[in-house]
């Protein structure tokens, strides 16, 4: 045991020697979590829309008021002799709204007026949600003009738990929360372990008296406390910047926390014994630990919105079941029934990835 | 301008450039990472990230148990919106799944759900939705509106709930119309994600593989320690900088070229617009990545540091650059900050032009940031080099 805390010792000096390392652990991953989940925010507020009111009368003014009085929507001016495609083509605007002519006189006489909504679809998911908004903006305007018209036989209630004010802050923190851990501790520690088999200090290690294992053991505990340093950290900023706090019982929390910490070091140190060089480490790491958590964990979307054919690879995917973790302890408040199984597949994965790390170490053992 | 030109295919700069395109040649991890990653990336960016709401797991509660129920629960979960994940006894039970993420929205159907509807009193649904991810919670808020709406205006029209339509005859007499509300969307009919996807990550893998390969390129002479070689050559420093930049440049257009073919074939993304003008916005990217690059690898004593310190870069650029996601959904002190991004730029050109057919009339503003954005970095990186090589 002594010869494992001189090696963790021995880990945390090489750190904190390089202002870059130092800050590539501490600092980057609070600017990220700040940076990343401000900007990574799909409701839209402010949309530019331009308005062609053909029938320019008061009730179509009133119509035109209930959208400008939205926050989603910003109407900004156009020139009616520009065709109105055209604010689109420019990126001027994201929707046009379109009033016929008559509007008003339809609408006194009962009928049924139509209305056209041109909107940029050449992004997707805002298009949906314009769409929508638009639409219960227009089912506002019906209530109120005909207060005395009979309601609907069947209606919705609808509340929104956990996030009643759909703040997709509260949603993406946790989530990069997660991306930062799992990216800059294995990060870290491959670079570490890929320079003592580049510089050939290795040597030294298996002339000296520590085991492989002890080394290994060494090295992942040094790592461990880089990231649960750097947890602390971010966690001041979610508790803090990001309003969020522990809704139930924060031990499946703690638990998962140090098992992951235990898995991204493995995981790093995996990478830097089977890697025996730095550049080609920090390429595989980038890719396990930023691209796959940022793209199949469900950080941005929910997995199953994957296809079919990619799904499958998220169940490898160890940030998957940690990002539920913590999603679960700062928002939702399921505690261990909902999450037993997330700690116990987290735990699992970082020993394979000791594993394979000691048995590389061995391997390295064998060349040198 | 003859001089120049001169200069650029005089016997000196050709052997140099012929050096650095063998030395490249030589290399064969840059010769992977100019192929695989874009593709990689590009695949996987435009078929992981998708933003489309469907199939949310849905539990029921159903107090009521009569056929206007169940018939009720048929419409819900027959659309791809909603699938059924289970039935719950009670409302607490349904709560309970939600909370441990066993289900996203539950849906409540009230004891006297028939009795009220064959009254032609209006009853109420109740659904509750995990609202932690703000956006398919707003999507999947209209999903149940629009079902439970249009199976309202179904009840209404077939007659079989007869006090709820002599309720509505009588209420016509002094009512207003409606206004309906029709949507057409334009560009891109089909609502499909990845169009949006893959032509922000286009822009973000051209500056990024393009900042990382010059950055390795560029201080693999120092590491190596043949610079000072190059600088007993009687080829001038800008010859050199010259001659470095070039086969990067040519290189790494070959693979935009690879990466709008990805986009074209795989993701069948439309060319309404020019090709030139996509192309023209492409090179001033790489451009600006070479330059970025540059700029990193002058900045530290290896490859290895140039790709630590380019963490401290990318990620900013790519979270304020809209790639991924819409501006409009930023904060609003947050978007100024996109102005001075060339990926913010191109992915807006790339956009307007495949997409809706813009031209160069529409487009010159963005077209303007990247130039000045590029010509910057081109003589920030110029200088620097100029300086580590002095």
């Amino acid at each position: 045991m002594r010869r494992v805390l001189a090696q963790v010792h021995k880990e945390l000096i090489q750190i904190t020697r390089d202002w870059r390392t130092l800050a590539l652990a501490l600092v980057l991953p609070l600017v990220l979590l700040l940076l990343l989940s401000t900007a990574i925010s799909l409701t839209v507020n402010d949309l530019p829309m331009v308005v062609q009111d053909f029938d320019d009368s008061p009730a179509s003014h009133d119509f035109i008021d209930a959208f400008r009085n939205s926050l989603t929507f910003n109407v900004v001016s156009w020139p009616t002799s520009k065709q109105a495609d055209q604010a689109l083509v420019s990126n001027k605007a994201r929707a046009v709204l379109i009033i016929p002519e008559h509007f008003s006189r339809d609408l006194a006489r009962g009928a049924a007026t139509q209305v056209q909504l041109l909107v940029d679809a050449s992004d997707a998911n805002t298009a949906k949600l314009t769409s929508g908004y638009a639409g219960r903006i227009t089912q506002a305007y019906n209530t109120n003009i005909n207060p005395s018209a009979n309601t609907p036989p069947v209606q919705t209630a609808i509340r929104l738990w956990f996030n009643p004010g759909l703040s997709s802050k509260k949603f993406y923190g946790p989530g990069v929360f997660v991306l930062g851990l799992s990216m800059f501790p294995p990060l870290l520690a491959a670079l570490a372990m890929a320079k003592e088999g580049e510089q050939k200090t290795i040597l030294q290690v298996y002339v000296s008296s520590i085991s492989a294992f002890e080394f290994m053991l060494g090295k992942v505990m040094a790592f461990m406390a880089v990231a649960l340093a750097e947890c602390v950290l971010m966690l001041i900023l979610l508790f803090t910047y990001f309003g969020l706090t522990f809704v139930a019982d924060p031990s499946p929390f703690l638990v998962s926390t140090v098992l992951y910490a235990f898995c991204v070091a493995s995981f790093g140190v995996m990478v830097g014994s089977r890697i025996p060089s730095q550049a080609g480490a920090l390429q595989a790491v980038a890719f396990g630990g930023f691209l796959l958590v940022f793209l199949l964990s469900g950080l941005l979307f929910p997995i199953e919105n994957i296809p079919a054919g990619l799904r499958w690879l998220s169940n490898f995917v160890w940030g998957r079941y940690y990002i539920e973790i913590v999603r679960d302890a700062l928002l939702q408040g399921g505690g261990w029934p909902a999450l037993w199984l997330n700690v116990v597949i987290i735990g699992a994965i970082g020993s394979v990835f000791f594993i394979i790390g000691w048995r590389g170490m061995r391997r390295m053992q064998l060349k040198v | 301008m003859k001089k120049l030109f001169q200069k650029l295919f005089d016997q000196r700069m050709r052997a140099l450039v012929l050096k650095e395109f063998r030395q490249i040649r030589h290399d064969r991890r840059l010769a992977i990472s100019l192929i695989l990653p874009p593709i990689l990336q590009l695949m996987l960016f435009g078929f992981a990230l998708s933003a489309t709401v469907t199939n949310v797991r849905l539990g029921i509660v159903d107090d009521s148990k009569t056929p206007e129920s169940r018939e009720l629960i048929a419409v819900l979960t027959e659309s791809k919106s909603f699938t059924l994940a289970g039935y719950y006894a009670s409302v607490n039970d349904l709560g309970d799944a939600v909370a441990q993420g066993k289900i996203v929205a539950g849906a409540v159907i009230p004891y006297d759900y028939a009795r009220d509807l064959n009254r032609g009193r209006p009853t109420t649904v109740q659904f509750l939705l995990n609202a932690i991810d703000a956006n398919r919670a707003t999507i999947s808020r209209g999903y149940a509106e629009g079902v439970i709406q249009s199976y309202a205006a179904g009840l209404r029209s077939q007659g079989i709930h007869a006090t709820v339509q002599t309720v509505s005859a009588a209420g016509d007499l002094g009512r207003r119309g409606q206004v309906q509300l029709t949507s057409a969307f334009l560009y891109n009919p089909g609502l499909v994600d990845s169009w949006f996807i893959a032509t922000g990550v286009f822009g973000l893998l051209l500056l990024l593989n393009s900042s990382l390969i010059s950055a390795a390129a560029m201080s693999r002479e120092r590491e190596a320690g043949t610079i000072e070689q190059l600088l007993m050559s009687p080829a001038t420093t800008s010859e050199i900088i010259i001659a470095k930049i070039v086969p990067l440049f040519v290189l790494l257009n070959m693979m935009m070229f690879l990466a709008l073919g990805v986009l074209k074939v795989v993701f069948h993304i439309p060319f309404h617009g020019s090709l030139p003008l996509v192309v023209a916005g492409g090179a001033l990217c790489i451009l600006s990545g070479i330059s970025l690059g540059t700029v990193l690898a002058t900045f530290s004593k290896s490859a290895l540091q140039a790709q630590l310190t380019g963490f401290f870069i990318n990620p900013p650029l790519n979270s304020l650059s809209g790639a991924l996601n819409p501006i409009e959904a930023m904060p609003h002190w947050l978007q100024p900050f996109t102005v001075p991004n060339p990926i913010h730029h191109f992915a807006t050109v790339v956009r307007a032009s495949m997409l809706k057919g813009s031209g160069i009339t529409t487009l010159w503003p963005n077209f303007l940031g990247l130039l000045l954005f590029t010509l910057a970095l081109v003589t920030l990186s110029v200088w620097r080099f100029r300086k580590q090589l002095s």
